[in-house]
């Protein structure tokens, strides 16, 4: 992950790195790129690019370390830019919001959720990924990395670039936003959805 | 763990310290909290309504996320376009 220490590789030794490390990793990257842009060709420049930025950049990339990690990072990076390229309104107001709205550390965990464990198993895999998608960029983009890439905390901090508290209790929100969803599809396919 | 779903009686229904309790037991799923052992862990879960309750459901989000998310196919020809480039940036 670290920028500093600089490697040469020879071309064989970036082939070979660039094979076995960064391309096993691309359908956890083009997932991540359609859920980030919910758009085919925009999700296939996204992990092109990535991939390209990859091997230019190749010497900063210390072998045997977190290859997905790493590569994660620059795609998400990549669609920050790109989005805020593309967008006529800068998602920077949106961006200064959730940061010092959403983000403070300090997160009351005791907010309990009348949603029964029965109604989200029966969920179909559209609605789950329907929730999933409704949610704020930043919300959408930390359940992906936790529940659906599997990343520790403390990748997810390097990826995104914020402290492991703020990952934290991003997680948390972001499941309890999620949790609204999932239960108003609940209660739309006939659950009862109060406590018993 | 679902065999004490008939035991719910025996539980405390309300948690003295939900808001710490809640923050561990999340931490424990998301597999971060190694110190906790799993004794503390069944014990909430076999004392403490709210706990238990809290522990299952966001266990259950959890698999559904990684169980049923749909994922989506690569398109075939990414991969090949992207060493193409490769080879044209070389």
């Amino acid at each position: 992950m670290s920028e500093v220490q600089r490697k040469k590789y020879s071309d064989k030794e970036k082939n070979s790195i660039f094979d076995h490390e960064f391309m096993p990793h691309i359908d956890s990257m083009y997932n991540f790129a359609y859920r980030l842009t919910f758009d085919e060709d925009d999700a296939k420049d996204l992990v092109q690019d990535t991939y390209l930025k990859a091997y230019r950049f190749i010497n900063s990339f210390e072998q045997g370390t977190n290859a997905k990690a790493w590569l994660f990072r620059i795609l998400k990076n990549s669609f920050i830019n790109e989005y805020r390229k593309k967008s006529k309104q800068p998602s920077k107001v949106d961006y200064q919001e959730v940061e010092t709205y959403y983000n403070s550390d300090n997160v009351d965990y005791s907010m309990t959720s009348d949603l029964r464990v029965d109604a989200v198993k029966d969920m179909l895999g559209d609605e789950i990924s329907n929730a999933l998608n409704s949610l704020a960029v930043d919300f959408r983009t930390v359940i992906i990395l936790c529940d659906l890439e599997g990343f520790t905390y403390e990748e997810m901090a390097k990826i995104l670039d914020i402290p492991i508290g703020t990952v934290r209790s991003r997680l948390h929100r972001a499941r309890n936003l999620l949790k609204d969803k999932l239960r108003s599809y609940a209660e739309n396919m006939g659950y009862d959805t109060d406590e018993e | 763990m679902d065999k004490n779903l008939n035991t719910s009686n025996k539980r405390k229904l309300n948690c003295s310290d939900e808001s710490k309790c809640f923050e561990l037991l999340e931490s424990i799923l998301d597999g971060e909290e190694t110190t906790a052992s799993k004794e503390i862990l069944d014990e909430k879960l076999a004392k403490c309504q709210p706990c238990f309750e809290h522990y299952h459901l966001e266990k259950v989000i959890r698999e559904v996320l990684k169980n049923k998310c749909t994922k989506h196919m690569v398109p075939a020809e990414l991969a090949d376009t992207i060493r193409q480039k490769i080879q044209e940036i070389k």
